[in-house]
């Protein structure tokens, strides 16, 4: 699409957002606002500036741990989606379960994770898998089961095996509803980050909220804040980057000829 | 059921084919190349039992175009999904060159109402699906593809991906891709109903050309006497549910044949003769 027509998406979000900051700015300094309860955005702007190397490692520590477990996770859950798609007994006993499994805050395991696996990275992974398995696992067994039947029944009259079936028709199809989950996946990731972070850790942005809170240093906590909003944008688009890239087929110029920006 | 049709001295009416006589007509081959033998079926539709055919009986000679026309719901696609070995009969057998195969998937080529081409599948690649999930070599049969889509004039789109064409250009490719498979039979499942009138004729010419060159055995479903008398050898009736044969009508017309054929008095006595059956049938 032409970079008009991008921009032609992209500025009214752009304009709400500058408003926001614009009105935040003036809110503080009208009713003056102490900094410890709400910092101004160019006072939190000056802090990320000086506080800058020491956040480094913080963030290097969370983006690690982030994407080590959305790692981990994804690739269990595609695993798990694939042999309970294989095995139907299986997915009839076991789907009812992880569709109820999504109303669980898993996050609330945490403590009780700690008292199995110690206060090492183990329990923080197991924080982060947990919660991006269930929904990578879900999307893709209902992307999986959506397989267009006349597709199917073509494939199985020509003779296509168990396998082919999967590989050339069942894991192609199911692709929009796993990046469907993926996305979800990714943000729940860094939440579970986070979270882990608070429960038992010393180093990570977590971490250094809880720091900062003890200390009343807001601008710090939103400093960490918008570095948290800026890491999950950051990783939600390359996963949209990815899925246009995997799912090319359908998404070139004739199926939007107006241009714009996709609907999610 | 079986009401009185004209029996016009072409027109050989058989309501129960014996399995054990060996058909006489057909450029004298001995043996069918597929012979279904007293095929029945029901199925469950709550607690009643839905006698979808029973006794149907049916040959197809080598390099034989047959056409199967009846009612809606008499069991035309479930008799192909035998065929192809997706459902079983409850009763009788399909043979294949003198070898049973109920129940064994894979030996016919088939190509469905929709088109059903992989959208993430370039054209090219559609074409060699059934090459390919039978473990043919591919760059073999990728320029065997291109060679066919150049010969039918869709060489440009190759590399395109299937949405990118018309419903017609997609049943073109679906046609080559059944026709380039190693099954030596094809099923056809009223390829041309989706298509507008006009397409649809078209498509009509195009097949009657392509097969003409490329000799196939062939069943053919379809609701549209015209296309059957066009293209077939040989049309079975089907009666209405329960489905049985209630007529095997052999085309006489030579080939190579042109459209203009239905017009000529012949075609429009024998289209009327079968639009009669179908009509007896429908009004039961
Ligand atoms: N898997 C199935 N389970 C239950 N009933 C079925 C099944 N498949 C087909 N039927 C029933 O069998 C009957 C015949 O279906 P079929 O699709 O073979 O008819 P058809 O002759 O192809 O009809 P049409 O001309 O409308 O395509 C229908 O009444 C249908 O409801
Ligand atoms: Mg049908």
């Amino acid at each position: 699409m032409s970079i008009r027509a991008w921009w032609k998406g992209i500025w009214p979000p752009f304009g709400a957002v500058v408003l926001l900051l614009v009105l935040w700015q003036l809110a503080t300094s009208l009713f003056q606002i102490e900094d410890w309860i709400l910092p101004s955005p160019a006072r939190i702007a000056q802090e990320a500036e000086k506080s800058y190397t020491s956040l480094l490692g913080h963030t290097w520590a969370t983006l690690k741990l982030t994407l080590s477990g959305f790692g981990i996770g994804a690739a269990t859950g595609l695993i798990v989606a694939g042999v309970l798609h294989y095995i139907p007994f299986l997915r009839r006993a076991l789907y009812p379960l992880l569709i109820l499994s999504q109303n669980i805050p898993l996050i609330a395991l945490g403590p009780l994770l700690i008292i199995w696996f110690g206060f090492g990275l183990l329990s923080k992974l197991i924080v982060i898998v947990l919660v991006c398995f269930f929904p990578i696992t879900v999307a893709a067994l209902g992307g999986l089961a959506g397989t267009d039947r006349v597709m199917m029944n073509y494939m199985q009259m020509i003779g296509a095996t168990r396998g082919q079936i999967f590989w050339k028709l069942e894991l192609p199809y199911s692709l929009p509803a796993v990046f469907s989950g993926l996305k979800i996946a990714a943000t729940y990731s860094i939440m579970g980050a986070i979270i882990a972070e608070w429960i038992s850790s010393s180093e990570g942005l977590g971490y250094y909220m809880l720091l900062q809170q003890s200390a009343f240093r807001t601008d710090r906590m939103f400093v960490a804040i918008m570095i948290v909003i800026a890491f999950s944008l950051i990783m939600f688009s390359l996963i949209v980057l990815l899925e246009k890239w995997c799912i090319r087929w359908q998404n070139d110029s004739t199926a939007h000829p107006k241009g714009g920006i996709d609907r999610v | 059921m079986s009401d009185p049709i004209h029996p016009a001295a072409s027109i050989l009416v058989e309501p129960e084919v014996d399995a054990s006589s060996t058909p006489l007509q057909a450029n004298g081959n001995p043996r069918p190349f597929l012979e279904l033998r007293g095929i029945s079926k029901s199925f469950a539709q709550g607690k009643q039992q839905l006698q979808v055919m029973e006794n149907i009986s049916l040959t197809v000679h080598e390099g034989e175009f047959v056409s199967v026309i009846g009612p809606s719901g008499s069991g035309k696609s479930t008799l192909l999904q035998m065929i192809g070995g997706v459902m079983l009969p409850d009763q009788g057998d399909i043979i294949l060159q003198n070898q049973r195969i109920n129940g064994l998937q894979g030996k016919a080529g088939y190509m469905p109402q929709q088109p059903a081409l992989l959208p993430w599948r370039t054209i090219e690649k559609n074409v060699i699906l059934a090459r390919e999930t039978a473990g043919m070599p591919r760059q073999e049969s990728l320029a065997l593809a291109r060679n066919w889509l150049d010969k039918v004039g869709l060489g440009g789109f190759a590399r395109a991906y299937p949405r990118t064409l018309s419903g017609g250009m997609q049943q073109r490719v679906a046609f080559l891709r059944a026709l380039l498979g190693p099954q030596s039979l094809l099923c056809l499942d009223e390829p041309f109903s989706a298509l507008d009138a006009f397409t649809r004729s078209e498509m009509q010419a195009w097949l009657l050309r392509i097969w003409e060159e490329n000799r196939r055995s062939v069943v053919f479903i379809t609701h549209h006497i015209e296309e059957a008398l066009l293209l077939s050898d040989t049309i079975y009736v089907l009666s209405s549910r329960p489905a049985h044969v209630i007529q095997k009508v052999p085309v006489p017309f030579p080939r190579p044949r042109r459209e203009e054929l239905v017009d000529t008095p012949e075609f429009i006595a024998l289209r009327r003769q079968l639009t009669e059956a179908l009509r007896a049938e429908l009004n039961g």
